[in-house]
């Protein structure tokens, strides 16, 4: 801005920080206000000559090529440093650390330091190298993907300069040139237009409006997005043409500014890295807590202070699940696989899970509610509305079409109609094809196209005579044509415009096809048409025709249009037609969807306020039955001051007023309302609704095209930008990009997204709990100086080799109850790992499997001679190599190597238990709830995951020179089954808890608050209806309150229709629900119902 | 768990109140680290009664388990086919200074007390058995020992030199087979050691040629063969003056039987391998 407007130079010197806010504010163009003239003094530029092209020349220099600076991008080595030091990586890098430490310890202290910390600090670091690689390969695969939706299509300018006109490269463009628009081109800069004919610009992309404004050199408003004689960089001009002085260039446009924005927010971590963050915390406390307290012990038990630092460092590693970063990132990248599959491409793979914690949605109407095209929604003629069919695939209903009244608007509607089909396209569907002109004159072609065939015939058959154009002060546009009729020698006069003024010229009126006059009665009802159709926040057109008596305008009268010689008077009134950009098919689903999920949508549009509120209630977001404080005040007929705000759950508020709202009033409207639309809202505001959302706790996604939507998608938690139409700043601002630009996709979204987050949960328990059996013997060898149970190598088979593929299988996992009907995860009480998480795999499962582990030690040892009695203290000798002949307890003696081997096959052994103790385990952490019983072995990569996890380890067991390599040794096969029973105590206790879950859910169970009523007359129909606070109870209805009921698939097809408010409990939680249900159930269910259901008369 | 509507209130007095304090002890519901008493105690029962079941359970798996051994031989014996070599002293560098008994003192009592169950008033009491054959008892009850009297180690006895030559330089080292249950050698299993140098070292073996004599095995392990002595070979190394303050690296073999002695790993099996440097 520089120059132009000294309000910013002060912010220069206050850095960053204040630069965002200045950026939050609303645009400084003030050009607008300016006369022409005042605004070429500005330049130094001339409106006709234009600039020189030495001023020219000087501009570019002083203020750069007219192009946006792209984001700064972060260098390739920093990104992959980020995979390789972010979250999970820091606490393997620790371990990895601590082990060359505690080697570097024992090699400065001992002659033959054992290698077993620096081969675990080596692997350790393989590990996080290779994951980190990964997850920065898949990261760079979608980042490539973005790069191919550039499109980079070199820009051409026309600008006048010393009065010539010449094309240059749109990037050349300074500020003071003279620039000439026409009709398809892009605008080059932000200009203020000196002149135009008939020009129509595209501003959606900008302020999320359908509909092309016109432009004019006048100035109609103050705030310069509104003003007419404001044409914005990167808009599109849809027709006519114009001339502009540019104003701004490059990142000082409001494109620019937008985009500038965007770059400098910074998102904050997404819920996973700090559900990762809260789990590292907790493992290290686990860790660091299990290390100290040996190292004190170790100290008392008399062990050197080296050898307890020792045995710290190496208690610490062992808390270090190897495996799991591994596994998370693998989960991850599978869903994000899945979700690419279903059009929802996700850029940053921890983005994955966070739209299953999104709590609110806060989405633009045009392009992701809406089709993002104007159609004729409905007409009015006969005196009556009919509705025409708006879905994309015309699958909707159609309306009488034989009446005379309706061919003669569709013929007026033909007629006077400027927009025709681009060539080519005759094998596309009609409303496939591309147009040229107006958005609702094509709308009305592609309408008339469809119900009455071909529209050029029409045309052809009806020879235009005259036309009289539509302009602003008319408000109507006319044309005047033959009849079809060779004999008929009559011209006909064809008018539409704004309804009033038609209405005005009009004195007859079609009724049936039948002239008649037009009378009060008639006034009064189209009226009152055109307020409902108004209402319903469409563009309505009115459409009037007159046959011309033949004495006053013989054939070949010379119609003159500019000084109109003939009448535009005493018309005859046709019909209404009104038309809106219509919301997509899929949507009012998806937003029921979201509600059932406990996901709260937001409207946040630049469109007008009663289309946004039209299209909220067609989609659902704004519900049936749901009144804004508006509505309640004209129900009532009482200004809207004297509604209780907490009567309408519904909202819609104007940008406007969004701008005076504090902080506090702001927060009380999104917590109070559940129902909102925000309509002309600036890009600014939107960002500023994100940030209400967020401060008020909820983890909140974005949808959105535009370059308006960019800053708030990049401040959401996870942005959603549109795969066809959206913008290329709004795709490099989102973290998800809708391939379909579907909203319905969301919902796969967030159903992926929490299943991933339920599977992780179990992949983790799954994971952790084979921590407690592969640290036991470390500590016992410690402390009972028993010789080592296992070793450092088969622990990392376990944790990188057999525990994997069953870890990454409960990925494959299908939900337990449906996730779609639950109420989003609280971030602060729900936890991916939780004390509970760990109590159960550590304290519990984990427990059990070292004792399956141990007590096939104990058989070997015992097997081989030495009894466990003996054992217990045995470490001194056992470990020593000068001593060669060590007693049994039969008296046999062994050298050294001797029991190694034995040691070594012991470590086999354990490590064999481990894997089948994980056997039961995998199948325990299938389910959280359910039984496996009710859950099925439906997953087949589980079942491979068990023959994968046991054929491995028979491997490493059997292969000939693993005792060399890995130092494994083949079992004898009746040691494979020592684990067994502990195996099936594992698999028995935890159904056992699980049944006393199911039977205790949340430890009370809640009361519900529904009352049930069964309807007799339709058997499968049950109505749950509002009812407050009374408790049903009893055994009987506990089968009501388990969710697994109302999930179970044949009660899914429930209807949302009506009011009150119903609590039904999942056994965890309250759901509350604006809804009465309808529930179709199957024909059993009634039988079961009547025992269950009583319906309590009011 | 409380319905959806108290959550908010709960949440909406504490932030004035709590603090960090109170995540370690809330004396307004006392809690203790997140926790109350009650349900503290509640935990602490749970894990008692569970950790109980466990150990229940495991000492159960161990009892069934221990009745399935047999207390005279061990269920798998492949793990020790064969036997080690050992040497007395216990020490793998034997350095001494001929002339200070302090330094070879240890050596000697070492020695001495190994020898005791050897002593001949104690070998008098075991059967003396036939030579050059397997004393197999494998019906008997009560399986006696053959017995090794120390004096058949002569001059590295410690009757005649109670030194064991260590004064003259001359030091004896005993070797000894580890016991193994059932182990017969075949062949005619004798130590032979040497010297790894150029010029052969002059060693005097007693038994006779090193020899390990047949009625010694097999051994039918400690709870039958309680009593059970291994035979040792004494090997004298007859160092000269020359070799004093050299350190000799010696090998001992088993020689001349079925009897392992050449393992890439375990440099035990079948022999051993010490260093002696006397320094005068």
């Amino acid at each position: 801005m520089g120059d132009k407007d000294g309000k910013s130079s002060p912010s220069k010197k206050n850095k960053k920080g204040k630069d965002m806010d200045e950026l939050k504010k609303e645009v400084p163009i003030t050009e607008h206000k300016m006369s022409i003239e005042e605004c070429c003094r500005k330049f130094n530029t001339d409106i006709v000559q234009g600039l020189t092209n030495a001023k020219a020349a000087e501009f570019l220099i002083r203020d750069g090529p007219n192009c946006l600076t792209p984001p700064p991008t972060t260098p390739e080595w920093i990104k992959f440093c980020r995979q390789l030091f972010g979250g999970f990586s820091i606490l393997l890098w620790t371990g990895a650390i601590l082990c060359f430490l505690a080697y570097a310890i024992q090699a400065a202290t001992e002659d033959e330091p054992a290698g077993d910390n620096l081969y675990l600090g080596i692997v350790l670091s393989v590990v996080v190298v290779v994951t980190g690689c990964f997850s920065y390969f898949q990261e760079a695969k979608s980042s490539k993907i973005m790069e191919s939706f550039k499109n980079m299509v070199p820009q051409q300018a026309l600008v006048i300069r010393e009065g010539e006109k010449m094309t240059i490269n749109a990037e050349e463009v300074v500020a003071g040139d003279l620039v000439e628009v026409k009709g398809g081109d892009r605008i080059p800069a932000d200009l203020r237009v000196v002149s135009a004919h008939g020009c129509k610009v595209d501003n959606s992309s900008l302020t999320g409006e359908s509909e092309p404004q016109s432009r004019s050199p006048d100035c109609t408003h103050d705030n310069p997005l509104e003003t007419r004689n404001v044409a914005f960089f990167s808009t599109n001009c849809v027709e006519g043409t114009a001339r502009g002085i540019v104003v701004c260039t490059g990142d000082r446009t409001v494109m620019g500014r937008i985009a500038t924005l965007t770059s400098g927010l910074e998102s904050g971590k997404t819920p996973i890295a700090k559900e990762i963050e809260h789990f590292i915390h907790l493992i290290t406390g686990v860790a660091v807590f299990l290390g100290i307290t040996f190292f004190i012990l170790a100290v008392c038990l008399g062990y050197t202070w080296l050898e307890a630092v020792i045995f710290l460092i190496g208690i610490i590693v062992a808390n270090v699940p190897e495996g799991l970063l591994a596994t998370v990132t693998v989960c991850l990248t599978l869903t994000a696989k899945r979700m690419a599959k279903k059009n929802c491409l996700v850029k940053n793979l921890e983005a994955v899970e966070t739209l299953g914690s999104t709590s609110t949605i806060c989405s633009d109407k045009t392009g992701t509610l809406t089709q993002n095209r104007m159609t004729v929604a409905h007409m009015w003629f006969d005196n009556q509305i009919h509705e025409a069919d708006t879905t994309e695939d015309q699958s909707g209903a159609s309306f009488d079409k034989t009446s005379a009244s309706w061919a003669a608007l569709a013929r007026v509607a033909a007629l006077c109609n400027r927009a025709v089909f681009k060539a080519g396209q005759d094998q596309l569907p009609i409303l496939k094809r591309d147009t040229a002109g107006d958005a609702s004159e094509s709308a009305l072609l592609k309408c008339i196209e469809l119900s009455c065939g071909s529209v050029k015939q029409i045309r052809e058959k009806n020879k235009k005579v005259a036309e009289i154009p539509f302009n602003s002060t008319n408000k109507y546009q006319l044309s005047v044509h033959e009849t079809e009729d060779p004999n008929d020698n009559r011209y006909l006069l064809v008018m539409k415009g704004a309804p009033e003024r038609i209405l005005d010229r009009c004195t007859t009126i079609i009724i049936q096809g039948k002239e008649q006059p037009m009378d009060e009665e008639m006034k009064e009802s189209f009226q009152n048409a055109y307020m409902e159709l108004g209402g319903l926040g469409e563009r309505v057109l009115g459409f009037c025709h007159l046959l011309m008596p033949e004495d006053q305008y013989p054939k070949g009268f010379a119609f003159d249009c500019d000084d109109v010689n003939f009448t535009t008077e005493s018309l005859c009134f046709v019909g209404l037609m009104s038309m809106i950009d219509p919301p997509r098919a899929a949507v009012p689903d998806a937003v029921g969807k979201c509600r059932s999920a406990g996901i709260k949508v937001i409207m946040v549009t630049g469109d007008h306020p009663i289309t946004a509120k039209a299209i909220a209630k067609g989609v659902g977001i704004i519900s049936e039955g749901n009144e804004t404080v508006e509505d309640i005040a004209s129900r009532l007929n009482i200004p809207v001051s004297q509604v209780n705000p907490r009567d309408a759950k519904a909202c819609v508020i104007h940008g406007t007023d969004l701008k005076e709202l504090s902080q506090d009033q702001m927060d009380d409207i999104l917590r109070n309302h559940t129902e909102i639309v925000f309509a002309r809202t600036s890009p600014q505001q939107k960002l500023i609704i994100v940030e209400g959302c967020q401060r008020l706790g909820a983890i909140v996604a974005v949808t959105g095209d535009g370059v308006n939507d960019s800053p708030a998608l990049k401040k959401a938690d996870i942005g959603v930008a549109m795969g066809i139409s959206g913008s290329d700043v709004s795709k490099q601002a989102a973290d998800m990009i809708l391939l379909d630009d579907n909203f319905a996709s969301i919902v796969t979204g967030v159903e992926e997204g929490r299943l991933i987050f339920d599977n992780l949960k179990k992949s983790i328990a799954y994971t952790l709990t084979s921590n407690i059996p592969e640290i036991t013997p470390f500590l016992l060898f410690i402390i009972v100086n028993i010789p080592l149970p296992l070793g450092t190598i088969t622990i990392l088979c376990i944790d990188l080799g057999t525990d994997m593929v069953p870890a990454i299988s409960l990925a494959y996992e299908a939900a337990e109850s449906d996730i779609m009907k639950r109420q989003p995860r609280n971030p602060t009480r729900d936890k991916l790992v939780n004390e509970r998480l760990i109590s159960i795999a550590y304290g519990q499962i984990g427990m059990i499997q070292a004792l399956g582990g141990f007590f096939s030690y104990f058989v070997i040892l015992a097997e081989n001679g030495f009894l466990p009695s003996i054992l217990v203290g045995i470490r001194l000798n056992w470990d020593d190599r000068a001593c060669n002949d060590l007693e049994d307890s039969y008296g046999q003696q062994w050298t050294y190597e001797q029991r190694k081997i034995v040691e070594f096959t012991c470590h086999t052994a354990f490590f064999v238990s481990i894997v089948v103790v994980q056997w039961a385990d995998v199948i325990v952490c299938k389910t959280r709830r359910n039984s496996v019983f009710q859950q099925g072995m439906k997953n087949k990569i589980l079942i491979f995951g068990l023959f994968e996890e046991t054929a491995l380890a028979a491997f490493l067991s059997y292969t000939p020179g693993m005792d060399v390599a890995l130092r494994m040794f083949p079992l004898k096969p009746s040691w494979w089954f020592c684990a067994v029973p502990y195996s099936v105590l594992i698999f028995v206790y935890d159904e056992i808890r699980k049944l006393l879950i199911r039977r205790n859910p949340g430890g009370k169970w809640l009361s519900l608050s529904l009352c049930i009523t069964f309807r007799p007359e339709s058997c499968h129909e049950i109505c749950i209806c509002n009812f407050t606070h009374k408790s049903l109870i009893d055994t009987k209805t506990r089968k009501l309150s388990n969710a697994s009921l109302f999930s179970s698939p044949t009660l899914s097809s429930y209807r949302l229709g009506g009011k009150g408010d119903i609590l039904l409990s999942d056994g965890y939680r309250l759901y509350s629900y604006p809804y009465i249900f309808h529930l179709f159930l199957p024909p059993f269910i009634p039988s079961l119902a009547r025992h269950v259901f009583r319906c309590p008369t009011p | 768990m409380s319905t959806k509507e108290e959550t908010p209130v709960a949440d909406g007095d504490k932030p004035q109140t709590s603090s960090w304090k109170d995540s370690i002890y809330n004396p307004r519901t006392g809690e203790f680290i997140g926790r109350t008493a009650k349900s503290w105690a509640l935990i602490l029962l749970f894990y008692l009664v569970f950790y109980g079941f466990l150990a229940g359970m495991f000492t159960l798996t161990m009892w069934v388990m221990l009745q399935t051994l047999d207390d005279n031989i061990p269920t798998y014996r492949d793990r020790v086919a064969s036997p080690g070599l050992v040497i007395r002293p216990r020490s793998l560098d034997i350095v001494f200074n001929r002339t200070d008994t302090k330094q070879y003192g240890q050596y000697v009592q070492h020695l001495e007390n190994f020898l005791q169950q050897y002593n001949d008033t104690v070998q008098e009491r075991n059967e003396l058995c036939m030579v050059g054959e397997y004393y197999e008892q494998d019906d008997q009850e009560e399986k006696k020992v053959c017995q090794f009297k120390r004096s058949l180690l002569r001059q590295c006895s410690g009757l005649s030199d109670t030194t064991f030559g260590y004064t003259e330089g001359k030091p004896c080292v005993l070797v000894k087979m580890n016991r193994i249950i059932g182990l017969k050698p075949r062949g005619d299993p004798y130590i032979n050691c040497t010297a790894k140098r150029e010029s052969p070292l002059q060693m005097q073996y007693f038994p006779s040629e090193g020899r390990f004599d047949k009625m010694y095995f097999p051994y039918y392990g400690k709870n039958l063969h309680s009593t059970y002595v291994q035979p040792l070979v004494a090997v004298k190394l007859l160092l000269t003056k020359e070799d004093y303050n050299n350190e000799l690296t010696v090998e001992c073999k088993i020689e001349g039987s079925d009897l392992r002695n050449s393992d890439d790993r375990d440099k035990f099996l079948g022999r051993v391998t010490f260093r002696v440097k006397v320094v005068e």
